[in-house]
């Protein structure tokens, strides 16, 4: 991704066995004293790590996504495709939908309202105050799934909180992944992990997500 | 005629009430302080007398205590499990490394294998964390839950997430207090270890503040005062007891980092306006952090005894939050100071980004400062004038270029989260451990498997070691553990001069480019 200097870099592990032991005290000299060298010399100027040309996601083609209003600061939004990559990219595809929807509409944060069912197995997310807070937590950004398999017309349902293994990959023809979102203004509410940060998820999927096809 | 003549006596009576409560002198007066301890204003909730346990210090303002990251394995495993590029061997293999007990120095050869993988944990295995936070996930930061706080009502609002004082004020804002109040370093009952990292530094001569308050009534009351605020080129003078000796003189530099505002006084509590742009000196710990705080809307708050002899105060406004980050984690290295202080600066990042709650940017709508206050504490000094009035703040030559290499790392992490590029990290940092980690591989049977998986950044013209051009000197140095090869028989020299006394901060003699003391 960076400089040739770093693709050219070959770690000369064979030699590292038979350096000295006073390099260890050089770490911990480090440690807990001057962070880098006393710099004799000017440091070179900083390598451009490529363009900076800030980063945009393809626009889907139509049909692909779709956000229909539910209620006065809610949306259905849904993602469509046939050709499927895997679970995460699809449901990361949702979420960053979910975070530019969320400030187009001049709102800070969304939460997620997750669909549970009896029988469900996995059990629901809790807020806890007193714990770690989070701008975003992937792991709480459960959508719910429907698929059809190839040459069966019938959708299928999945839900992540069901215990039902995800259905097989390679049999998916169509899929179709749903969330039901609210947005809010102002400071979120990070005790909540069903809460996303929005700009906070725009920025980490940026560049990891194309709409599916 | 009876009401008037009691009006009239009742009009005399408050005039000879004014009259005795009126300062016993009307003349211009002057207090200086020169401030010895300087650090965020966080209120410890937990009891002193806390036995650690599994938790360290819960109390009212962390219910489960001090954040902890990278205290242990356990932490460190789950922190670098969630980059899902990662196997299971390289999870396991940092967190608890193969063949350690056969290298000379495993703790350190642990830690500086820790800084190397923690330092890559972005959505692609090449983009260097602490540079590029915005690219990494949330690890997550427990925040302050008490509802009481120091600090000022910065925008005039009382809000339902506002703190109130310890004297009942209420709107109080200071937003840098819930994001980081928990995180280990910073809270303390006096003992928060970056605090007194800090304290000891200032005090040792990294940099000195100094306040001025002048006024031509009493100084235990005077509607119309001044306070000066701003950095001072003069060494804290200590007393035989290492504490801050009173009534020494400090210059004040009417520099990049000086202040004066206009203040009322009540009984020696001296409130002043709230300005535009408060500059004051940064918090700092090493040269490379040193400059002006430059508090949006600031003000300051500062309580004097009644004998002059102490003052004690607080001093606030809205921070840009990208700078507290960068100060906080650049000193040294993002890793190096996360893994040995167990705070995790990519947690920090989230946390100020979700509490920023000021200087809205036009441009992008967000919000890019946070509301923070700093704790003074001073001792009484006389504050002068320097000679030439047009005295810069001092340069220490030595560390100049670390300076640089500090701002253009500041930089290029600001220009990142800005545009969401991902940025190399510029030269003259040991960021993610740069040759260090190399060197300590040394005898440990896995160091291939590491040096092989574990991604680092390269620079141009490092030597075979992996040290970059500007470790080089670093590496040779006797002091730095690099043994010749060939030791030479020590040449008749002169002898060494002693020591300087109060050298500061491993950083060399401060060297006074422009001002000779």
């Amino acid at each position: 991704m960076f400089s040739d200097v770093n693709k050219d870099f070959k770690a000369k592990t064979g030699d590292l066995m038979k350096r000295g032991i006073a390099i260890t005290l050089l770490g911990a000299t480090m440690l807990l004293a001057a962070p880098f060298a006393s710099l004799a010399q000017a440091p070179a100027p900083p390598t451009e790590p490529g363009p900076q040309t800030p980063p945009m996601v393809a626009p889907a083609k139509p049909g692909v996504f779709t956000a229909t209003k539910k209620g006065p600061t809610g949306y259905h939004l849904v993602v469509t495709g046939h050709s499927f990559t895997s679970r995460d990219a699809i449901e990361h595809y949702l979420a960053y939908r979910a975070a530019t929807l969320t400030q187009e509409q001049k709102n800070s944060w969304f939460t997620l309202t997750e669909t549970h069912a009896k029988g469900d197995t996995v059990p629901a997310s809790k807020p806890d105050p007193a714990g770690l807070r989070y701008s975003f937590r992937m792991a709480y950004w459960r959508p719910m799934w429907r698929t059809k398999s190839a040459g069966s017309p019938a959708w299928k349902s999945w839900s992540p909180f069901s215990g039902a293994a995800f259905p097989d990959a390679k049999s998916i023809s169509d899929y179709e992944v749903s969330a039901d979102i609210v947005m809010h203004k102002g400071n979120m509410n990070d005790a909540d992990p069903l809460a996303f940060e929005a700009g906070a998820v725009d920025d980490w999927l940026v560049n990891q997500v194309s709409p599916p096809t | 005629m009876i009401l008037q003549k009691r009006l009239m006596v009742c009009a005399s009576a408050i005039g000879l009430i004014a009259g005795a409560t009126a300062p016993a002198s009307a003349a211009p007066w002057v207090r200086g302080y020169v401030v010895g301890q300087y650090e965020y204003a966080f209120r410890y909730g937990g009891r002193p007398d806390f036995a650690r346990g599994a938790e360290i210090e819960p109390g009212v303002d962390c219910k489960h205590g001090a954040s902890v990251h990278f205290a242990n394995d356990t932490q460190t495993k789950i922190a670098i499990a969630r980059q899902k590029y990662r196997s299971q061997k390289e999870i396991d293999w940092v967190a608890k490394p193969p063949g350690l007990d056969e290298v000379r120095a495993p703790v350190l050869t642990r830690f500086w294998l820790w800084v190397r993988a923690v330092s890559y944990r972005g959505y692609k295995r090449d983009i260097e964390t602490y540079v590029n936070p915005w690219a990494a996930e949330d690890p997550g930061q427990p925040q302050v839950t008490s509802r009481i706080g120091d600090g000022f009502n910065l925008d005039g609002k009382i809000k339902p997430t506002d703190f109130v004082s310890p004297d009942g004020e209420r709107g109080v804002d200071n937003n840098l207090y819930r994001a980081w109040g928990c995180d280990a370093p910073w809270r303390g009952n006096g003992n928060a270890t970056l605090a007194l990292r800090a304290n000891d530094k200032m005090q040792d001569g990294l940099y000195t503040m100094v306040v001025r308050v002048s006024g031509n009534k009493d100084p235990m009351n005077d509607d119309n005062a001044t306070l000066e605020i701003g950095y001072s080129p003069d060494k804290i003078v200590k007393d035989a007891r290492g504490s801050v000796a009173v009534d020494y003189s400090y210059r004040i530099l009417q520099s990049a980092q000086y202040t004066r505002l206009k203040a009322r006084i009540r009984n020696g509590v001296v409130e002043t306006e709230q300005v535009e742009h408060l500059h004051s000196p940064r918090i700092a710990w090493f040269y490379d952090q040193t400059g002006d705080a430059n508090f949006s809307k600031g003000k300051v708050r500062l309580n004097m005894s009644a004998d002059g002899l102490t003052a004690t105060g607080l001093l606030g406004g809205y921070r840009d939050w990208r700078e507290l980050y960068a100060e906080n984690t650049f000193a040294q290295n993002g890793g190096e100071q996360g893994v040995r202080e167990h705070e995790d600066h990519v947690a920090l990042y989230y946390a100020l980004r979700r509490n920023a709650d000021g200087m809205v940017n036009p441009r992008t709508g967000r919000n890019d400062g946070i509301s923070s206050v700093y704790r003074i504490k001073a001792a009484s000094a006389y504050v002068v004038d320097p000679e030439n009035l047009a005295m810069e703040v001092p340069k220490l030559v030595r560390d100049e270029e670390r300076m640089q290499s500090f701002q253009a790392i500041k930089a290029a992490t600001i220009k990142g989260a800005e545009n969401r590029v991902p940025q190399l990290v510029p030269p003259g940092t040991m960021e993610f451990g740069v040759g260090a980690t190399e060197g300590l591989m040394n005898g440990l049977p896995s160091a291939d498997f590491f040096m092989s998986t574990l991604y680092r950044q390269h620079y141009a013209n490092e030597d075979e070691d992996g040290y970059p051009p500007w470790m080089q000197e670093y590496k040779k140095h006797p002091e730095g553990g690099f043994q010749p090869k060939k030791p030479k028989k020590p040449a008749a020299t002169p002898a060494q001069e002693p020591k300087k006394p109060q050298n500061q901060v491993q950083n060399g003699d401060r060297v006074v480019a422009d001002a000779k003391r």
